[in-house]
């Protein structure tokens, strides 16, 4: 286990490289997961609210929509963060 | 419904590959790299002073939609009224219901909606043509082939400037709307919400600050959303020359499944939400709620 540790630690190349690769997909990763369980939340909800009462469909649906867009926008709010530190730093 | 996206699928399936070999046609001695795709040489350099206003490769899209916008505005909406409604009319008077019931009377208040429903209709149809205009292959690009522009998918919405300047009209708005309401004092005093005294050196920076932020994420939204389906697509048909040419009917059955996700969802949505956002935005600084 240790030694392996240090096989790691001695490679070579690109380690900068690596590092940014990293960065864009933690930020796109770590953002979609969030997004991910807020969009399932929003049209599971959704379903709920229009079996119950199907007559507010089309009331509920704008605001269905806002709701997904808004979570949506988070994925990207960790892409543009993963891009900057891919290109800036 | 179903027949007429199977079938553009199916088109799909057979065009964008000539549109990436296009791309890849004058770049054989690099790589294919989707990020190339946003840097924009200037076309026609006009420059004022430090001001660079040269006409670029979004410039001439943003202009193309204005064009665009305009042309779908007058032939929907100019229509003779008849007894019967034609299909014109039928789609001039969706759009305008959508812009009516579902953005304005929902972000705005009654007294505001005479004046601000026009901004945030052509909000809605401005930022619907320019987003469609951008998945739809056109020959404006930086490539020649033969001297003559290749075809190339690129949206105007896909680079920060023209999302924020967007953003700071409306932005700018809310302000001037807030202040001419409700007076400078009681307009800024409506930005503190209702909490102990002690807690006010915490609670203003952090009121500013979310004044600002709005700003980003407004823009941000609709620029990354744009970003993200276009290098998408790019970066699956980038994956023949690559990888392997065999990999092919799977990289584009995969960018044409994200290019009709773009088309049929995001497109429309993300429209409507700078629209609806601005309304309400405009709207809670008419009417702030404390």
């Amino acid at each position: 286990m240790l030694s392996a540790f240090f096989v790691l630690a001695e490679t070579t190349g690109d380690v900068a490289d690596a590092g940014k690769a990293i960065a864009l997909a933690m930020g796109i990763g770590l953002g979609a997961l969030g997004a991910g369980i807020g969009i399932g939340n929003i049209f599971g909800s959704m379903i709920q609210a229009v079996a119950r009462q199907p007559e507010l469909r089309g009331e509920l649906q704008g605001i269905q929509w806002l709701g997904f867009a808004l979570t949506e926008a988070v994925v990207f709010y960790g892409l543009i963060g993963g891009l900057l530190a891919y290109v800036l730093i | 419904m179903k027949t007429r996206l199977i079938g553009l699928a199916t088109l799909l399936f057979f065009v964008l590959p000539a549109v990436a070999l296009a791309a890849d046609e004058s770049s054989t001695d690099e790589d294919f790299n989707p990020a190339d795709e946003w840097e924009l040489h200037e076309w026609i350099p006009i420059h004022i002073g430090p001001l660079d206003l040269s006409i670029n490769k979004a410039v001439a899209y943003l202009l193309l939609g204005a064009l665009v916008a305009c042309v779908i505005g007058i032939v929907l909406m100019r229509v003779k009224v008849g007894r019967d409604p034609t299909r014109r009319q039928a789609v001039g008077e969706t759009i305008y219901e959508v812009a009516q019931v579902q953005i304005a009377e929902q972000g705005l208040p009654t007294r505001a909606i005479a004046r601000w429903f026009p901004y945030c209709t052509t909000l809605l149809l401005f930022i619907w043509t320019v987003n469609m205009l951008g998945f739809i292959p056109l020959p404006l690009s930086d490539e020649k082939w033969h001297g003559i522009p290749t075809f190339a998918l690129f949206a105007a919405t896909s680079t920060l400037s023209v999302t924020l300047a967007l953003a700071v009209m409306t932005w700018v708005f809310t302000h001037i709307e807030g202040i001419r309401e409700n007076g400078v004092r009681r307009y800024f005093k409506s930005w503190i919400p209702d909490v102990p005294k002690g807690l006010y050196p915490l609670i203003i920076p952090l009121e500013i600050l979310g004044q600002f932020m709005r700003l980003i994420s407004l823009s941000v939204r609709l620029y990354a959303n744009m970003l993200a389906g276009h290098m998408l697509i790019l970066t699956f048909i980038g994956l023949i020359f690559l990888v392997t040419p065999w990999i092919a009917p799977f990289s584009i059955a995969l960018a044409t499944v994200f290019y009709l996700f773009e088309v049929v969802i995001v497109v429309s949505i993300q429209a409507y939400i700078f629209a609806a956002l601005s309304a309400i935005y405009i709207g809670s600084a008419i009417e702030p709620e404390h």
